[in-house]
């Protein structure tokens, strides 16, 4: 029994030593940051799109080259268990946004238009006296782009459902149509990004200092993949054997399953896998340029950087091609967050189950501000500050249909060793166990083992669907 | 009209069937080479079926003596077999009303563009046939070439037009004008 006490004890006090470093380092780096007039740390919040989860260097990724994101995590944080609520574009963007589920903020699919009812992390971060700028991709449905009169910067654009174009993208600024100004998109939003950064810098010399949040929202990873020169053609010698599934159709993309045109298109899967990655790499590469700017200015030690994904990708898993399925591979999210002074341990990974919704509370947590009952999320912070911190045991997964993809509406719920699916039509539950079968090939609906787990696990759905309403 | 006009389509017919059959059915073998080969043969010879099996249907009607209005819905059968099946795939998600519409999608309209293309090609073809044979026809006639060019024309547009996004975009726009949200 003694050895375990000392065990015990030891471990206790090493918890509490880290937590006493970390508030130390927490409150030197806001004293740092009063010495440049500034209380609160700078937010830089990057979202990429349709980034599947394993697609980076530092997730152990073979061939693909993100030293931008790499960086990040070498100084930062790698979330391995960052996941989204609703695995599709406009409503994860939303949860993002807001903190909350889809079914509280009503953007449930690509279709449903945001109503801007529910407050924004960006609204509470300039009600705190932030200059706030959202850049880049919005995607939400709806006439043209909101009215956020709060952001001190709003450039983003409307063309083609606001999914833009890689190349000369046409850009609104702050309500007012302009032509692009950098053939590609990435180093587009990221020269809006910086210049945004300049001039609240130049603001502070002037006398008026405000920290800033900067909402960085990239287009790569979304089809059709297409990268810049100097980028584009540099996989197309990669081996992909090993990285895609085994049964993944080298010839015929079209046909995977779940693409929306699953009947007859031609084209190599591998190629579209290969560009894929390239417009990932484009981007990173605007994530070190953005990086080497903060450097310069001086702002990296006083600056939050985090970078996401909207919603996980599958590459031919499941014999599946997209981002909609409650597959591991859709519902994970790349999630890094370099937080100078709140984390003891750089470099490392964390374990703990952590969602698209967080980011909101994270924030504002990171900002000083209260987090708003709205918010479904949770802060990140104590993650950061302890990689023994107890995380969440479980979150709600929904998806509403949205035409023309080929996936019905579901709900679920996912355990830290369990995924349970309801399907609105079309199809059986779902039941995995993600510990002994990560890969998710074994339904255990309608199993000894499925029926002894099933009402635990619905009554566990039911109560969380009942509280997060 | 057996011999005319069903024994081509259903001949493209069973092409299309055991190309899709093979096709998919290799998905429950290993991902090793037999799959691999299985995959890329079956896939190829299912989008020929498909986006192709027009030539051959009409050019052996029209020279079995086929009338145009036989040899025009025997080529359309087998492209809407498949576009009902994609249809048909789509109830799995959304109200069958809604799934009805997929039928106007891009592809589809795409596909329906190759075909009556098609049509104009396998016209040409069939009268260079026939005039080998010693028949007294003119092969290039106003209506199946303006048809070939006509049809080339919208197929390059629609995907000329902003590499098919826009036609999509304006596709998705359709649907919520006739469905909402679709919740």
């Amino acid at each position: 029994m003694q050895p375990i006490m000392y065990g015990q004890f030891f471990g206790r006090l090493t918890a509490a030593i880290r937590i006493l470093f970390a508030i130390f380092l927490t409150c030197a780096a806001a004293q740092a940051a009063a010495g440049t007039g500034q209380d609160q740390p700078n937010l830089v919040f990057i979202l990429g799109d349709n980034h599947n989860a394993q697609t980076m260097g530092c997730a152990g990724h073979p061939f693909i080259q993100t030293p931008g994101m790499d960086r990040l995590a070498k100084e930062g944080i790698l979330f391995e268990n960052a996941f989204n609520t609703t695995s599709l574009c406009s409503p994860s963007r939303a949860s993002i946004l807001t903190g909350a589920y889809a079914h509280r903020h009503g953007v449930k699919n690509n279709h449903t238009p945001w109503t801007g009812q529910m407050k924004t992390f960006l609204d509470h971060l300039s009600a705190g006296g932030y200059a706030t700028a959202f850049i880049g991709k919005w995607h939400m449905p709806g006439e043209g782009l909101p009215d956020m009169p709060f952001l001190d910067l709003f450039v983003s654009y409307t063309f083609r459902e606001g999914q833009g174009a890689y190349f000369n993208c046409p850009m609104i600024v702050n309500g007012r149509e302009v032509p692009s100004r950098a053939p590609y998109i990435t180093a587009e939003v990221t020269d809006y990004a910086i210049e945004f950064m300049q001039k609240v810098r130049a603001e502070s010399r002037g006398g008026r200092s405000r920290p800033f949040c900067i909402y960085l929202s990239h287009r790569p990873g979304h089809p059709p993949y297409k990268a810049p020169a100097g980028v584009a053609g540099m996989y197309a010698d990669a081996d992909v054997a090993g990285v895609l599934p085994a049964h993944a159709d080298p010839l015929w993309y079209g046909k995977t399953k779940g693409n929306v045109f699953q009947g007859v298109m031609m084209g190599s899967y591998e190629d579209k896998y290969r560009k894929y990655c390239e417009t990932l790499t484009a981007m990173d590469r605007d994530i070190v340029r953005l990086l080497e700017e903060m450097d310069t200015m001086g702002l990296a030690e006083n600056t939050v950087v985090i970078y996401m994904g909207d919603n996980g990708m599958q590459w031919g898993t499941h014999d599946c091609h997209g981002i909609r399925e409650a597959y591991e591979d859709s519902l994970r999210l790349p999630l890094i967050v370099r937080a100078p002074g709140l984390v003891l341990d750089p470099g490392s990974k964390r374990r703990q189950m952590v969602l698209n919704i967080d980011m909101g509370p994270t924030l504002l947590e990171m900002a000083g501000l209260d987090i708003p009952a709205s918010m479904d999320g949770q802060s990140l912070a104590p993650f950061l500050r302890d990689p023994q911190a107890r995380g969440r045991e479980a979150f709600l997964i929904e998806f509403w249909r949205y035409f023309p993809e080929n996936t019905p509406s579901y709900i679920g719920i996912r355990t830290n060793q369990y995924k349970y699916i309801e399907f609105a039509r079309g199809r059986s539950p779902w039941l995995f166990d993600l510990l002994n079968d990560p890969s998710e090939l074994h339904n255990l609906m309608d199993t000894p083992q499925g029926e002894r787990l099933l009402p635990e696990l619905q009554v566990r759905l039911a109560k969380m669907i009942a509280r997060s309403q | 009209m057996m011999k005319r006009v069903m024994v081509p389509v259903l001949s493209v017919f069973i092409v299309m069937s055991v190309s899709y059959a093979g096709y998919f059915g290799s998905r429950h073998l290993d991902g090793g080479l037999v799959q691999q080969w299985m995959a890329c043969f079956f896939g190829t010879t299912y989008f020929l079926s498909i986006a192709f099996g027009t030539l051959y249907i009409y050019t052996t009607a029209q020279l079995r003596g086929a009338g145009l209005l036989q040899r025009i819905l025997a080529s359309l059968v087998n492209p809407l077999i498949w576009m009902t099946k994609e249809v048909l795939r789509l109830t799995e998600s959304h109200p069958f009303l809604e799934s009805l519409y997929w039928f106007l999608n891009p592809l589809d309209l795409w596909l329906l563009s190759f075909v009556i293309m098609e049509m104009g090609l396998a016209t040409l073809m069939a009268r260079t046939i026939l005039k080998k044979k010693g028949e007294e026809v003119s092969i290039f006639t106003m209506g199946p070439v303006v048809t070939v060019l006509g049809s080339l024309i919208f197929a390059i547009s629609i995907y000329a037009w902003g590499e098919g996004e826009n036609i999509y975009v304006f596709f998705l726009k359709g649907y919520r004008l006739l469905f909402g949200y679709g919740l």
